[in-house]
């Protein structure tokens, strides 16, 4: 079973493949114009958002997933359950296919792992996208993957600013780290919010998700970077493990902070039930 | 606090808990730092006089010939050396246990097994072993310290050699080498640190590699052959260090641990039979020690002061003692700094001055009557130069020189009484026990009579004396005074509750004022109040690790940029999009930007730290990348500082005289200093004392403290806007005094640091710009949140220059520009204020904070409150909260001192750190009273002329 999966994927793998190292570069050259790309469609997109608050208000089905992307908790725990089955089907490939793992060869795992995770998470967050009259799905696709690379291009200068090392041999690995960063926290919100700066407002910085589905892409995301930052204490100690090396630990406490969102999100779900404000600021 | 907390009250409460503060930490250092009352200089031919009888040193002993100064040496102590040659075999780790057994019982059989040649030796009595017990901490280094100059070296002695870690006391080695000879040294590097150029040969290996048990020793051994064959050398030391590998990966009990011990029997097999037994009698003979300079623990570790770890090896081969039985060979008991005079009486060296063990009982019986006394003697003179040291000379008035060159004064005769009373009464009575007995014992060894029964009387009374004098000054430098400690500690704790407490009480006045009740608790819980309380529980707690200690300035990185991220987030918060972007949101997040980008310059400048200080870093690079590259990092970073330095004063005050007097006198400075780096950098180092150099430090040290004090002091005087609010005039002065007080700091430092660390104090100003600009623009963070923020950054930008846990990274060289002469204190001061260079600039910023403050304050149109309450309120509670984060810092730091005292890093990690926490404390209270000073002194000034431009009115 695993090994008919892990071909599948691996087939999947090799088209994306080619398509993610096209984007790899893209970050550097386009490093300058991507602060500017970010407001812009605010300002288009802000009526938008607007207009969205009406329709908010949708009946929903209690079993999975409905078509306008509300999602019950049941159904929130089975996307989990796939997102977290594909991170381990990354860690399977990355260790049986490639004979690879997070220690000995970080940016190749890291890459597998990304680049496994992101389809997964691009085609069932897409499903859940807002509004999905007016958004198709292919746009949904497109848009994440914008999100992608601007994410990872996010997620990378808030770990060099918080002292992440620079150099020719890190690069690589800060690269698909913050990728990998990108799918966990960026991804599923672009799927699922557009680029509608309202909307991203209220859930991330306002933390006031309305639905379940905002809770799945609030939670987690804040899970992966509070975890990824606790990740980051053990680097400096001198006890010499191979796992202190830049982004190994990180990685673990950002997916280890990413599955200990997911259960909270599930919790609060289960707990605050659908009508509710979460009220944490 | 029940009643209402006026400015003079918590002025004065404030002043009583920093005193309390400065008395307790000063209690807490001399309790905890042994501060050994040592002699200075080296012992010569004077040790072999009396040392009551007022000799004249002897100046020019250093230009005798060594074997002459051998030969004077023997002549004037009367006993021959027998012996010519020593080899030392340092054995790291072993437990005297292994080899001697322990409470009289031999040692356990998978030991005895392991080394058969030296139990034999043991049985046959041709070696004798004592337990020698090592003094705490149980680390390498201090414990070879103690082997070679017998003295229990003290903490501070080696903060104070800044730089270096070589054994600058008096000691063997050095001994050795004035009488000319020739030292080899193979095994721990350690050696050759503490005595860098004294060996003729040496072959290091590092201690560092704690997994490698077997190369390590190789290492050594693999010279052993042709040293053996040589015979060029005096002394050899062999340190090996695989036992003590041994022990660290398997404890006591490792499998590994009989092969190891037998591999060191071979050794000792080899050196026996070759160096000592083959070698023929005519060229003299060989004295073979094998030592241990700590024993480990059961788990094999060492470093405290448990039996287990004190329990170290000396075993003395070769000694033609007339022991002949296992157990006198072997249960024997000794401190391990008796070493140092055994060694030198028994090679006719002069006894190290700082020496307080005695000489080990067995090594004296292959001497001659006349010369075991004569030893004895000489072990006690010794001492007593060093009591001497220490007690009041009115304890030694009933004795004189003649009383021992003739052996006649009064009340001196023939009586031996029986000593009693206090400690020092105690030996001054044995010590003059034991010289009377000597003097009986040599006057009637000339008669021949009862000789043998006076000579056991001398005997033991001299080893009477002997044993309570060492133990006396040992105690004196080892012990831990408990009362002072805890004195020390409570009445730091103390002032730490008085400075949270009015911290609080005002905190309480701050915020509940104004704000109404319902979004109080909100406000003052938010995100980055709770985030700095967070930062100082997990600096608190961080303490504990000693690598968390050395690595310290990533905590502060990460803490610092976190909290700009924080900013960052709660900037990005407050934005409504439905009004769309607006020009302050902007100029907002450009400032945090500039921070972060600042920040992570700041730390990618230098690495730091003491496990990956090999990383390359921006300051590595630019030094490789040739001198030019710094050259023009200095020169932009000084235009900068001088421009940004002036835009800020121009900024507020431009119209006044005064400001443009001062601005020029900067930019006088600034190109000055500009001279001075390209002028007379390069060859600082060739010429010490280059006068043009001095001559340009001292004019730019007068014109920048005329510029800044001068400035503060006549700024407030010429006030002339009437229509303005009193507040916000002083609060104009106040931002003006303040970028003058940074400018001039930033100026001074540009001179005095090290060309490459100009970049950084660029940086900072930059940060703290842009922090004013946040302060002045944002009004969501809280006061006392802010103010704390600035500390870490000062905390986080004294990590940016350079600056470590270890005192290794003090710069010294700064320290003596524009300094003619040479002035401990004077250099001392431009060492800390290079060292303190970012948490002082930090703190003196406070002073445009709180102008920035002011001015804002008086936009609310509130100017009704009286000096007092604005005092309080506006200088008072931002002066508090460094005192308070520093209090807390302090006392948390001075507890996990007293937990770590018996960690193996006590010495090397810990307590370096808390030199710094103590020098962080006095730094804290310099700047916060020049803060308050200035700010007192303007918001004064500006009432008084107020009140009286409105009595003329009137």
């Amino acid at each position: 079973m695993g090994q008919t999966l892990g071909l599948t994927w691996s087939k999947k793998n090799i088209l994306i493949g080619p398509e993610a190292l096209h984007q790899d570069p893209r970050p550097k050259t386009d490093q300058d114009q991507d602060q500017d790309p970010r407001p812009a469609p605010s300002r288009t997109d802000g009526g938008g958002g607007a207009r969205k608050e009406a329709k908010k208000k949708k009946s929903e089905t209690s079993i999975g997933v409905s078509s306008n992307g509300s999602i019950s908790a049941v159904g929130a725990l089975f996307v989990y359950l796939i997102t977290g089955l594909f991170l381990g089907v990354g860690v399977w490939v990355a260790r049986y296919k490639f004979s690879a793992d997070l220690v000995s060869d970080p940016s190749l795992t890291l890459f597998l792992l990304w680049s496994i995770e992101f389809p997964v998470v691009v085609i069932i967050y897409s499903c859940l996208r807002k509004d999905p009259e007016r958004c198709s799905c292919s746009k949904a696709v497109g848009r994440s993957i914008l999100g992608l690379v601007s994410g990872a291009f996010m997620n990378a200068l808030g770990a060099i600013s918080l002292g992440a090392p620079i150099g020719a041999q890190y690069l690589p690995k800060t690269i698909h780290w913050s990728f990998l960063m990108s799918v966990l926290t960026f991804v599923p919100a672009t799927a699922v919010l557009g680029a509608s700066l309202t909307d991203w407002h209220r859930v991330f910085a306002s933390m006031k998700p309305n639905e379940n589905i905002e809770y799945m892409i609030l939670v987690p995301a804040y899970g992966a970077v509070i975890g990824g930052w606790f990740g980051a204490w053990p680097m400096p100690l001198d006890w010499e493990r191979p796992w202190q090396e830049w982004p190994i630990c990180v990685c673990y406490g950002a997916i280890g902070g990413y599955i200990v969102g997911q259960i909270v999100s599930l919790c609060f779900m289960l707990l605050l039930g659908k009508d509710k404000n979460l009220k944490v600021a | 606090m029940s009643t209402e907390m006026t400015c003079t009250r918590l002025t004065i409460l404030t002043v009583a808990g920093i005193f309390l503060q400065i008395i307790g930490l000063s209690i807490f250092v001399f309790g905890f730092f042994p501060v050994k009352p040592t002699l200075s200089g080296v012992s010569g031919s004077e040790s072999y006089l009396h040392p009551l009888c007022d000799s004249e040193p002897n100046t020019n002993e250093s230009e005798i010939h060594p074997e002459k100064l051998r030969l004077l040496y023997e002549e004037l102590s009367g006993i021959s050396s027998r012996y010519d040659r020593l080899i030392l075999m340092v054995i790291d780790g072993l437990p005297a246990e292994f080899v001697l057994g322990k409470d009289g019982q031999p040692p356990w059989n998978v030991w005895k097994e392991s080394m058969p040649y030296t139990q034999s030796l043991l049985a046959n009595g041709d070696a004798i072993g004592y337990h020698a017990k090592a003094a705490p901490p149980t680390v390498t280094m201090p414990r070879l310290k103690a082997m070679v100059s017998g003295a229990i070296g003290g903490f501070l002695d080696v903060a104070f050699n800044f730089n270096t870690q070589a054994l600058l006391d008096d000691n063997l080695l050095g001994q050795f080498l004035r009488i000319g000879w020739k030292m080899v040294m193979l095994g721990d590097e350690t050696w050759i640190k503490l005595f860098p150029g004294l060996f003729m040969r040496h072959d290091g290996v590092s201690s560092f590699f704690v997994k490698d048990t077997v190369q390590v020793d190789k290492n050594v051994s693999r010279h052993l052959p042709n040293e053996l064959n040589n015979d060029d050398w005096n002394l050899l030391i062999l340190h090996y260090l695989g036992l003590d590998h041994v022990g660290h990966t398997g404890g006591r009990n490792s499998p590994l641990m009989a092969s190891k011990l037998k591999e060191m029997d071979d050794i000792v097999r080899t050196m026996h039979l070759r160096a000592m037994v083959d070698r023929s009698h005519d060229q003299g003979q060989t004295l073979l020690i094998v030592v241990s300079d700590h024993g480990m623990t059961e788990s094999g570790n060492h470093g405290g002061s448990s039996y287990e770890e004190t329990d170290s090896l000396m075993l003395f081969i070769g000694l033609s003692s007339n022991i002949s039985d296992y157990a006198g060979a072997t249960n024997n008991l000794a401190f391990q700094v008796d070493l140092t005079p055994s060694l030198a009486l028994l090679f006719g060296v002069p006894i190290p001055k700082n020496n307080v063990g005695v000489l080990v009982p067995g090594t004296l019986n292959s001497l001659r009557d006349f010369e075991q006394l004569r030893a004895l003697e000489l072990n006690s003179w010794q001492l007593l130069r060093l009591m001497q040291a220490q007690l009041p000379s009115s304890l030694f008035g009933s004795f004189s020189c003649n009383c021992f060159l003739e052996g006649t004064c009064e009340g001196f005769g023939s009586d031996i009484s029986e000593c009693s009373g206090d400690k020092e009464k105690q030996l001054i009575c044995l010590f003059r026990n034991a010289a009377v007995l000597h003097g009986i014992w040599k006057s009637k060894k000339l008669t021949k009579s009862s000789a043998v029964e006076d000579f056991n009387r001398a005997l033991d009374a001299y080893n009477a004396f002997l044993k309570t004098a060492s133990e006396w000054l040992a105690s004196k430098t080892t012990e831990k005074p408990v009362l002072l400690l805890g004195l020390g500690v409570s009445a730091m704790f103390l002032s730490c509750v008085v400075c949270v407490t009015l911290f609080l009480s005002l905190f309480k006045e701050v915020y509940n004022g104004p704000k109404d009740q319902v979004c109080s608790l909100n406000y003052l819980l938010n995100l980055e109040g709770v985030f700095i309380l967070a930062v100082l529980l997990i600096l608190v707690i961080s303490m504990g690790s000693s690598s968390m200690v050395e690595e310290e300035h990533y905590i502060w990185h990460f803490m610092v940029s976190t909290f700009y991220l924080l900013l960052l987030f709660k900037t990005v918060k407050s934005f409504s999009f439905s009004r769309g972007l607006n020009s302050l949101g902007e100029y907002k997040i450009g400032s945090i930007f500039l921070l972060l980008i600042s920040g992570r310059l700041l730390r990618g400048w230098h690495q730091g730290g003491v496990n990956w200080t090999h990383f390359t870093d921006i300051s590595k690079w630019l030094e490789q990348a040739g001198g030019s590259y710094v050259k023009w990092i200095q020169l932009i970073s000084s235009f900068l500082v001088i421009g940004l330095g002036v835009f800020t004063l121009f900024r507020t005050g431009s119209k006044r005289k005064s400001v443009r007097i001062q601005a020029f006198g900067f930019s006088i400075c600034g190109f000055l200093i500009l001279l001075h780096a390209w002028r007379y950098q390069d060859d600082m180092f060739e010429v010490s004392t280059n006068d043009g150099a001095t001559v340009t430090a001292k004019v730019i040290y007068l014109i920048l403290s005329i510029s800044a004090v001068g400035g503060a002091l006549v700024l407030p005087w010429s006030m002339q806007k009437k229509d303005k609010f009193l507040v916000a005039i002083a609060g104009d002065y106040l931002y003006m005094i303040g970028s003058a007080y940074i400018l001039c700091w930033c100026l001074l430092q540009l001179l005095l640091q090290q060309p490459i660390n100009s970049g950084p104090i660029l940086l900072l100003l930059i940060q703290i710009l842009a922090v004013s600009c946040l302060s002045s623009k944002d009004v969501q963070v809280n006061e006392w949140v802010e103010i704390a923020a600035l500390y870490y950054m000062g905390m986080a930008g004294h990590f940016a220059l350079g600056n470590s846990n270890t005192l290794a990274t003090i710069d010294v060289a700064g320290a003596f520009i524009g300094i003619s002469s040479h002035s401990t204190i004077l250099s001392g001061i431009l060492m800390f204020m290079i060292t303190y260079a970012s948490p002082l600039l930090f703190l003196l910023s406070l002073v445009m904070y709180i102008g920035g403050k002011l001015r804002n304050h008086s936009l609310l149109a509130h100017s009704d409150t009286d000096l007092g309450q604005l005092l309080k309120l506006k200088l008072g509670f931002p002066c508090l909260v460094p005192l308070c984060i520093n209090s807390i810092l302090l006392m948390a730091y001075t507890v996990v001192l007293l937990l770590m005292r018996n960690h193996l890093f006590v010495w090397s990690v810990f307590s370096p750190k808390y030199l710094y926490v103590c020098a962080t404390t006095v730094c804290t209270y310099v700047g916060v009273c020049i803060v308050a000073a200035t700010v007192a002194y303007t918001l004064s000034v500006t009432s008084f002329l107020r009140s009286k431009t409105q009595q003329l009115v009137d």
